[in-house]
């Protein structure tokens, strides 16, 4: 068995970062992005409290504890958005979020 | 022992992001990405930071998306107002690959720190929350109260953007 | 008499012009101004600039030789300076004396003649920028300054001829002038520049090229003599370059008096004598020059003989009396040319002002054979008209006699008999015309029964002075059989190397053939037109009445082909090749402009997936740059 060290949990961290932004990218449902935003948040967290631990400083963490509670006010004001983007557009499809749109553009 | 705790949670995690990127159904999605955050606090507890695996499963699990399920309940979307997605898997195919060059270089920008003994040893009352509220109101004051105000603003903000728009 | 004041002698009448524009322009704007102000500030300006050209001309009398003012270097670039500068000497003094009084007199008849027209300010602007101009081309000491002022005359007879702009007719004829004015121009400015070229290194002003011309090759000399005889020909109106000036009588009859016979069509003559040291040494260009002026005169002469509008005959014999100055100092007789031009302005002015008094009288009818009997009904008009008309006939003692008969004489004296015998026959055919003219107009039967307009007396004045001056003006160059002065050759001095010798009988056999000659043709129109009897209608019709079809001619051969040209290079290669080419250009780029804009798609995963890119590819950089 492989030996869990510091490289495994940012191994982890990366992957779950780059499975983040496949779903930002390929994904049109906004919560799905907006979970996916989430989980890329998540995983910078996870590396920031290795790195903690790798160093033995306490740095890390308070880091991770400000990452989560803006976190939390990001989804508050990320989700009253949402709910009003539905009421104008009824959809939660990305793509018709396309007011700003060039003109003459498909 | 810790390798298999740290396998089985890893697993998991992969597993529920997994889910959270791949399923249509939005909250078969969300409960995915619910295992996902569980098994990351499992990972900080395995990484001697008590706290924030308990903080994680109250704010992040408890109240994060507590609030994503409401909103998905409030505005009623059904599988039918869900967007049809026919390309998801090779857009995912090709960001992956895109991804590759990001990954790598992240992963040697971290591996050159490995020359270091691997996780020094720490004190007893490591990620604790007396170490963590210690550090949190000598160091890191400021920034503290940054967050207060930012989450004090981010509450009226979402209340008035989220408000029925009743006056003419 | 400081000779600070020649630029005084331009610029009074182009600051009273400048003036009189802005005056109109405030008139017709905010609150009219009464015509009155225009014509006093109007005339009052070639009156002064006539007072100082009298000082001038006591000062040269009492012993100056010359007036120069340089006040200021207009082009100065390395060697070649230019200055602006004002040459008085006698022939420029000359000048100035008649231009101005002629001027002045026929100024006060326009006030009379345009009452009542529109833009009465605005003709008295042109009119004094005109007396401006042309005061500027004689008094320039240098040929880039009398270039200023040649230009500056083509400019004001085109705005006087198309005054009347109303009708298009009239500006088409401002057109004429002005293009075939510019193709003379353009003989002009190459042979400016090719003596600019070869000599302009020495200095540009006359004195200077007087003394450097011998550098010059003969051949570069012929041409450059010839080409500034091309600018003569459009400003003087001889063959080939006529065809403008019996079109520009649609303009005012002023216009016509003032410009189209005392002043601007004598400006070819005068540069021809202010370049006598030029065409001293190219006889044959002289001789070509006299030829050509032989020519026009009697072909002008023939049309004239078959025209009914009485401005269109004057305009003609315009160009044939011009023909006769081009005789003169085409075979270097300078004096003598000056001499013509000098009596040629009175009675030629005269004549196209007494025309105009007829005209406004008949409510503006310009056909002679719809007049008549004027005889009884305008009494001064008849006296006056009929001393011009002895004038220009040659008989003595009026002042064309002499000019006309001293350039015959000239002419046979210089073995050129082919000439002599041209302006011969031309000046029988002048009383012929004139007469012809003279007899239908006042005493033909058909006369109109209609009340005449009444003249003002400041039409009648100016008139008056003028017939003294057709009268007694032939007194200044007597030839030698009756005084031993002949004032005008003594002033300006017979530059010419050759000297002319005739023995006084001669003298006298020459004067008298001169006067049979004029005599023949008065009766020969006498008897066909004395009498005359409209119950026949005159055949409007043949050639020499279409005045030898020259303008369909030209219309033909040169305008429809350059017009032809004009379109083919506006439609093919302007809209086709350039236009093509520069909006395909411009097209391009907004297409590319519109296809880089797609990427503004609003979509906010493309967006995401380019910032992914770029960060991608960034890393990859990175990556590479790491490994080495």
């Amino acid at each position: 068995m492989m030996e869990v060290s510091f490289m495994s949990y940012i191994l982890l961290a990366i992957i779950l970062f780059s499975m983040g932004i496949m779903g930002v990218i390929s994904r049109k449902n906004i919560f799905i992005i907006y979970m996916s935003l989430e989980l890329m948040l998540n995983s910078i967290n996870l590396i920031l409290v290795t790195l903690s631990k790798h160093f033995g400083n306490m740095d890390g963490q308070i880091i991770a504890m400000m990452v989560i509670a803006i976190a939390a006010a990001e989804a508050a004001v990320f989700l009253s958005l949402i709910v009003s983007l539905y009421r104008l557009k009824h959809s939660i499809n990305i793509d018709d979020y396309n007011t700003l749109k060039q003109k003459g553009t498909l | 022992m810790s390798d298999t705790i740290f396998l089985i949670l890893a697993l998991l995690a992969l597993f529920g992001a997994g889910t959270m990127i791949t399923v249509s159904n939005t909250v078969h999605s969300a409960l995915g990405f619910i295992v996902t955050i569980l098994a990351l606090s499992g990972l900080y507890a395995l990484l001697s930071a008590s706290f924030l695996f308990m903080v994680q499963i109250i704010v992040y699990a408890g109240a994060v998306i507590a609030l994503l399920l409401f909103v998905i309940m409030f505005l009623n979307i059904q599988s039918s107002h869900t967007p049809k997605e026919p390309n998801k898997y090779l857009f995912m195919l090709i960001s992956a690959i895109v991804m590759l060059p990001i990954d790598y270089l992240l992963f040697r920008a971290f591996y050159t720190m490995t020359d270091i003994e691997n996780f020094s040893i720490t004190s007893k009352d490591f990620g604790t929350v007396k170490m963590l509220g210690l550090e949190l109101f000598r160091n890191w004051l400021l920034p503290f109260e940054a967050i207060s105000l930012l989450l004090l603003v981010s509450l009226v903000g979402a209340v008035v953007m989220a408000r029925k728009k009743e006056r003419s | 008499m400081s000779s600070y004041f020649l630029a005084w002698i331009v610029l009074i009448p182009l600051i009273s012009a400048a003036f009189l524009g802005i005056l109109y322009l405030y008139s017709i704007t905010v609150k009219k101004i009464s015509d009155k102000v225009f014509a006093t500030i109007a005339i009052t300006a070639p009156i002064l600039s006539f007072m100082l050209g009298v000082g001038f001309f006591l000062g040269l009398k009492n012993g100056a030789s010359e007036y120069i003012y340089e006040p200021y270097i207009w082009l100065g670039v390395n060697d070649y300076i230019i200055n602006m500068g004002f040459l008085g000497d006698k022939l420029s003094i000359f000048m100035v004396l008649f231009i101005t009084f002629i001027g002045s007199l026929i100024h006060i008849y326009a006030a009379g003649y345009m009452k009542g027209d529109d833009g009465y300010g605005k003709f008295f602007s042109y009119f004094n920028l005109f007396v401006a101009s042309m005061l500027l081309l004689v008094l320039a000491n240098s040929p880039i300054i009398m270039f200023i002022g040649w230009e500056s005359v083509g400019l004001c007879s085109y705005l006087l001829i198309g005054f009347y702009f109303t009708d298009p007719l009239n500006v088409v004829a401002g057109n004429k002038a002005f293009i075939a004015n510019r193709v003379g121009d353009l003989g002009f400015l190459i042979g400016l520049v090719y003596l600019f070229f070869y000599v302009g290194k020495l200095g540009f002003d006359y004195s200077a090229l007087e003394q450097y011309i011998d550098i010059v090759p003969n051949h570069i000399l012929v041409i450059i003599g010839s080409a500034l005889f091309v600018g003569a020909m459009g400003k003087s109106a001889q063959i080939p370059l006529y065809v403008w000036l019996p079109d520009a009588m649609a303009g005012p009859t002023p216009v016509s008096a003032l410009i189209h016979a005392a002043t601007m069509v004598t400006a070819g003559v005068y540069m021809v004598a202010r370049f006598h040291f030029l065409y001293d040494l190219i006889p044959n260009v002289g001789l070509f020059i006299a030829y050509i002026g032989a020519f026009s005169a009697l072909f002008a002469a023939v049309i004239a003989m078959k025209q009914s509008d009485i401005k269109k005959i004057l305009a003609y014999s315009t160009i044939s009396q011009l023909g006769y100055m081009f005789i003169a100092v085409g075979l270097g007789a300078y004096s003598t040319g000056l001499f013509h031009v000098f009596t040629h302005a009175f009675f030629k002015a005269l004549l196209f002002m007494g025309a105009g008094a007829i005209i406004i009288a008949l409510h503006h009818e310009q056909n002679i054979f719809k007049m008549g009997g004027l005889r009884k009904r305008l009494p001064l008009i008849y006296i006056v008209m009929l001393v011009a008309n002895l004038a220009i006939s040659g008989i003595p003692p009026f002042a064309g006699f002499f000019s006309k008969d001293e350039i015959l004489l000239k002419a046979y004296k210089h073995h050129e008999y082919l000439i002599y015998g041209i302006g011969l026959f031309t000046a029988a055919l002048t009383a012929y015309y004139m007469f012809r003219l003279f007899f239908v107009t006042f005493e033909g039967k058909n006369y109109t029964e209609k009340k005449l307009e009444p003249l003002s007396w400041s039409m009648k004045a100016p008139l008056v002075v003028l017939a003294f001056g057709a009268a007694f003006s032939g007194f200044v160059g007597l030839p030698k059989v009756f005084s031993n002065t002949n004032l005008i050759d003594t002033w300006l001095g017979n530059w010419s190397g050759v000297s002319i010798h005739a023995e006084h009988y001669e003298e006298i056999i020459f004067m008298g053939v001169s006067v049979i000659a004029g005599l023949i043709g008065i009766a020969v129109a006498y008897v066909k037109f004395f009498k005359y009897d409209f119950s026949q209608e005159l055949k409007e019709g043949g050639i020499v009445y279409n005045k030898f079809y020259i303008d369909e001619l030209i219309d033909f051969l040169i305008v429809r082909r350059v017009r032809s040209l004009s379109t083919f290079i506006s439609v093919v290669i302007d809209d086709g090749v350039i236009d093509k080419t520069v909006m395909s250009l411009s097209n391009g780029f907004i297409n590319l402009g519109r296809r880089v804009g797609r990427m503004q798609s609003a979509n906010t995963r493309m967006y995401a997936f380019f910032m992914l890119i770029g960060l991608s590819s960034f890393s990859l950089y990175l990556i590479f740059k790491l490994g080495q």
